[in-house]
């Protein structure tokens, strides 16, 4: 019941501003623009919801900003949208035992080239 | 040492194609179906034939949700096989999206009802809250709880690839 | 039927291809052979080239009895538009590759003397790699395919998005460039092969390395800049699966050039420089394959067919499989170059090929893990842009950094151990306060962004302070490499004030009213429909105001194409020297208003004159005259 009710509201309101995702201040927006750029369009072949303008993106647009509106952390809206729309809704990969080797390898490699170079000296 | 970076140049590029070599020749699992598990999320929305508001406690434990709309001209395709379902006596509950309720239930009058309730999303907010992404798609629910969702139009093939299984395993309907 | 002659052609060419690669590996080297080969592969190039300059006339005339030109071409299209269409897909734009990758060898094939010891196998190896990529064309993906009896009467229109003079020039200047380092590659090989440690191929290939480089990176920024004003959605850089792998073989081909410059100088890295040189032509094919296999899903992606796919992978196996072998086996064939020195200029390249070889390995790795991890785990997950972030700002941070030590560096001797002298003290006391003003202004606590301004500043500053000194004490001066490295350090600036200052908002506004934001005022004039040849639009007029005085007008609109259907935003863009402000129309609302996205990119065009300038850096160096050739 609250959904519905909070979603008439910011539907009128966004109706009556000039604002289309209304929110109480610059922080909010800045998350919500890169929550936007940070999560996939649920039905592009690739492209993040800013870059997207199908019905899908625009409902999941609103539904992104009313969780911020209701002081959702960034965490609770990115387990709503991959919870509904797989893990491969964000572009950032989690953080966990199989994606260990993805974050961590880089600086591996790094790390070990650099160490064999001042071992080395000779290359 | 010289030999390690010699086996590093030759096998990497090596297991690299390797694994793609893979990729290519193998066979997808069914596209469009996916099985996140998650609670069917609360709602409360009208009913598209009657004037009375449903929520989830008004569905029963065990069912399916088949999304559709009269603008949809793939959901005209799957219908005859959502008829057949429902004889056969499968529970079908109707998300009607995005839909003007006349539309929706002229289309019901011409083509046949398969479903035991219909709910009327307008909005689309539980469909969103599901997940959906457009129509035709439908979802197995087993005692408040979505375990199979299948993107698309369903047939008997896709049935039985998809949602048989899990229904026959957990011995439903 | 015309076609038919251009599709016998190609064939013919196949053969004579083949003729001169078999025999070039096989032969002794003599004047004699060495003049046969380079005849030869003149021949065959008259004919491959005489068959896609018959395919573009037949574009040109409307021919749609050739099934490709049906599909992708129409007569309502304007000339220009007509040719470019046949590198629009998968097919014609094969065939470009093609044509690009026999260009490159005949103008090596002319302007190198047959008496050059690595001329005939680096004809070669060119002819026989040409001859694997013609069989590819003809076998699955012919472009000659002809529609019979009875020909189409026009053609289908091609895709809305793609009828741009950026996106028309795109495809062939990225492939100039991968294709181009097809002579580094070969050239290498032969080297290999030739078995003479002295030969000196790397001056061989120097300028023509450049070359493609330049035709790389000017072709990735354009594909930037089309994606920024084309696609409505404000970024430039999205790190999509098909920017990443024409991104790949730049990076190897910057380090290469590193690498290069050190081999010519003092005959040092050779194995790298060589190891590399096969590295940048290797992920060229890679990204080929990657695009035209569908194994990757992108917005960029040419049609799906996994048997396509399997060629490809089964050619590019071969070649790399070869090269690497070769390489492997003659490795002792470069002679031991003596120690280098500590923190000399070789050392600092030196580290400097690290650094590229883990952002290469990272990109690898980010495009590939999705598919690995579905592999594992049956799963699906996405890697995107805060990945490669967190992975290229720290990197290429510290990579410059080393950089801007790297100036005071000398070739073959160790670095003056008074670290801090006056040039580098300057850059660093400029670069600190300006970060630290940037701070007081912007109010911002974003790390990376301020580390990286910092950087790019000390890189610019002390590249200044590097010109200034050779203007007034006549030092000398390396202008590519003073261009170059400012570029990238005005590079690194842009980014990040794009990042740290560009916002944007959804607006609705009605007709007749204004909204403010930031420091505009946005007022919608009116809203009309126009129609054009191939599609009718709704145009919205917008005035706008901003608190520096300026008065300007935007008309973004949404196009319908007839043919297809198909639906495009265009964008509007304001240009100001700071600035673009950058407005798109979407849905109109249920009281009437209209959703207006409003976007202000700083310094967005900073980014790519940052690019271009590293590119003209790299035309210095090609018209220079210096013997050196550094």
């Amino acid at each position: 019941m609250r959904y519905i009710n909070i979603f008439l509201i910011f539907f009128s309101l966004l109706v009556s501003s000039g604002t289309v995702y209304e929110f109480s201040n610059d922080e909010d927006e800045k998350r919500f623009n890169k929550l936007l750029n940070d999560i996939r369009c649920p039905k592009c072949t690739s492209g993040s919801l800013s870059s997207s303008n199908a019905p899908i993106s625009e409902d999941l647009k609103q539904k992104i900003a009313e969780m911020i509106n209701s002081n959702k952390t960034d965490n609770e809206i990115k387990e709503y949208v991959t919870k509904r729309f797989g893990k491969d809704s964000l572009y950032e990969p989690e953080f966990s035992r199989e994606t260990y080797i993805l974050w961590f390898s880089p600086f591996l490699v790094l790390i070990l080239g650099l160490f064999f170079f001042l071992l080395r000296r000779k290359i | 040492m010289k030999i390690l970076l010699k086996l590093i140049i030759l096998i990497l590029p090596a297991s690299f194609i390797w694994m793609f070599f893979l990729l290519l020749t193998e066979d997808d699992s069914i596209i469009g179906a996916d099985y996140r598990n998650f609670a069917l999320p609360e709602f409360n929305l009208e009913q598209l034939d009657e004037s009375i508001f449903i929520d989830s406690s008004d569905l029963g434990d065990d069912y399916i949700i088949n999304v559709w709309a009269s603008w949809c001209i793939t959901c005209r395709v799957e219908h005859p096989y959502l008829m057949s379902l429902n004889n056969k006596g499968v529970p079908i509950i109707g998300l009607n999206y995005k839909d003007e309720k006349n539309d929706a239930l002229e289309w019901l009058s011409k083509f046949g009802n398969p479903y035991e309730r219909i709910i009327h999303d307008y909005k689309g907010t539980l469909a969103l809250d599901l997940g959906v992404t457009g129509a035709p798609e439908t979802f197995l629910v087993q005692n408040g709880k979505i375990i199979a969702h299948y993107q698309g139009e369903i047939n008997e093939s896709i049935w039985n690839e998809v949602f048989s299984p899990i229904i026959e395993e957990k011995e439903l309907f | 039927m015309i076609i038919e002659i251009s599709h016998f052609l190609s064939i013919l060419s196949t053969g004579l291809f083949f003729l001169v690669g078999s025999f070039a590996l096989t032969t002794n080297n003599t004047p004699y052979t060495s003049n046969l080969i380079s005849r030869t592969y003149s021949h065959a190039f008259l004919f491959l080239s005489s068959s896609f300059l018959i395919y573009i006339w037949l574009a040109i005339t409307d021919n749609f009895s050739v099934q490709y030109i049906a599909n992708h071409s129409n007569s309502a299209l304007p000339t220009f538009y007509k040719i470019s269409s046949i590198w629009s897909a998968h097919e014609g734009s094969m065939f470009l590759w093609i044509f690009f990758l026999a260009l490159w060898g005949f103008i090596f094939n002319i302007k190198i003397k047959n008496a050059e010891i690595l001329k005939p196998k680096t004809m070669g190896i060119i002819s026989l790699i040409i001859v694997g990529f013609l069989l590819f064309l003809l076998i699955t993906s012919n472009p000659f395919i002809t529609i019979l009896p009875i020909a189409p009467l026009n053609g289908a229109d091609i895709n809305p998005v793609l009828q741009d003079p950026a996106l028309a020039i795109h495809p062939p200047t990225l492939y100039l460039g991968y294709v181009g380092f097809v002579i580094p590659f070969a050239c290498s090989l032969a080297f290999l092969i030739n078995g003479d440690p002295d030969a000196k191929w790397e001056k061989l290939v120097n300028k023509w390395s450049v070359s493609a480089w330049v035709f790389l990176t000017v072709g990735i920024t354009l594909g930037s800049w089309w994606a920024y004003y084309e696609l409505g959605w404000g970024g430039y850089w999205f790190w999509d699966p098909v920017e990443n792998v024409a991104l790949m073989p730049w990076l190897a081909a910057t380090a290469f050039l590193h690498s290069l410059s050190v081999s010519i100088k003092s005959s040092q890295l050779r194995t790298w420089t060589i190891l590399l040189s096969i590295t940048v032509f290797s992920l060229s094919l890679f990204g080929a394959f990657i695009v035209r296999s569908g194994i990757i899903d992108s917005v960029h992606s040419f049609a799906n067919d996994p048997q396509r796919g399997l060629y490809l992978l089964a050619f590019i196996a071969v070649i790399i499989a070869a090269s690497l072998s070769l390489f492997v086996s003659r490795l002792s064939l470069i002679k031991p170059s003596g120690n280098i020195k500590t923190f000399s200029k070789q050392s600092f390249i030196s580290i400097n090929n690290i650094f590229f070889v883990t952002l290469i390995f990272s990109v690898m790795l980010g495009v590939t893990y999705p598919l690995i991890y579905e592999y594992l785990y049956d799963q699906k997950i996405s890697v995107g842009a805060p990945f490669y972030n967190a992975i290229f700002i720290p990197i290429v941070i510290l990579a410059s950094i080393f950089l801007f030590f790297s100036v005071d560096s000398k070739w073959s001797r160790s670095i003056d151990f008074r670290i801090f002298t006056k040039p580098i003290v300057l850059s660093l006391f400029f670069a600190l306060t300006s970060t630290f003003a940037i701070y007081f202004i912007f109010k911002t606590n974003n790390i990376a962004i301020l580390l990286t301004i910092f950087t790019g500043l000390i890189v610019i500053i002390r590249y200044l302070i590097e010109v200034w000194t050779a203007l007034v004490y006549k030092k000398y001066l390396n202008v590519f490499s003073a261009i170059a490295h400012f570029a990238l350090g005005l590079l690194l600036v842009s980014i990040s004030f794009n990042s740290l200052l560009s916002t944007e908002r959804a607006l609705n506004i009605k007709i007749n009213e204004f909204e403010e934001y930031k420091d505009l005022t946005i007022y919608f004039k009116d809203i009309r429909v126009r129609k054009d040849s191939n599609y009718d639009a709704i145009k919205a007029e917008f005035n706008i105001k901003d608190k520096y005085g300026n008065n300007f007008d935007l008309s973004p609109e949404k196009r319908r194409y007839f043919t297809r259907g198909q639906i495009t935003t265009e964008t509007a863009i304001y240009i100001s020297p700071l600035r673009d402000i950058y407005l798109t129309i979407g849905d109109q609302l249920e009281d009437g208003s209209w959703i207006v996205n409003v976007q202000i990119n700083f310094l967005i065009r900073w980014i790519w004159f940052s690019a271009c300038l590293m590119a003209f850096a790299g035309i210095v160096l090609i018209f220079s005259n210096r013997k050196s050739n550094i």
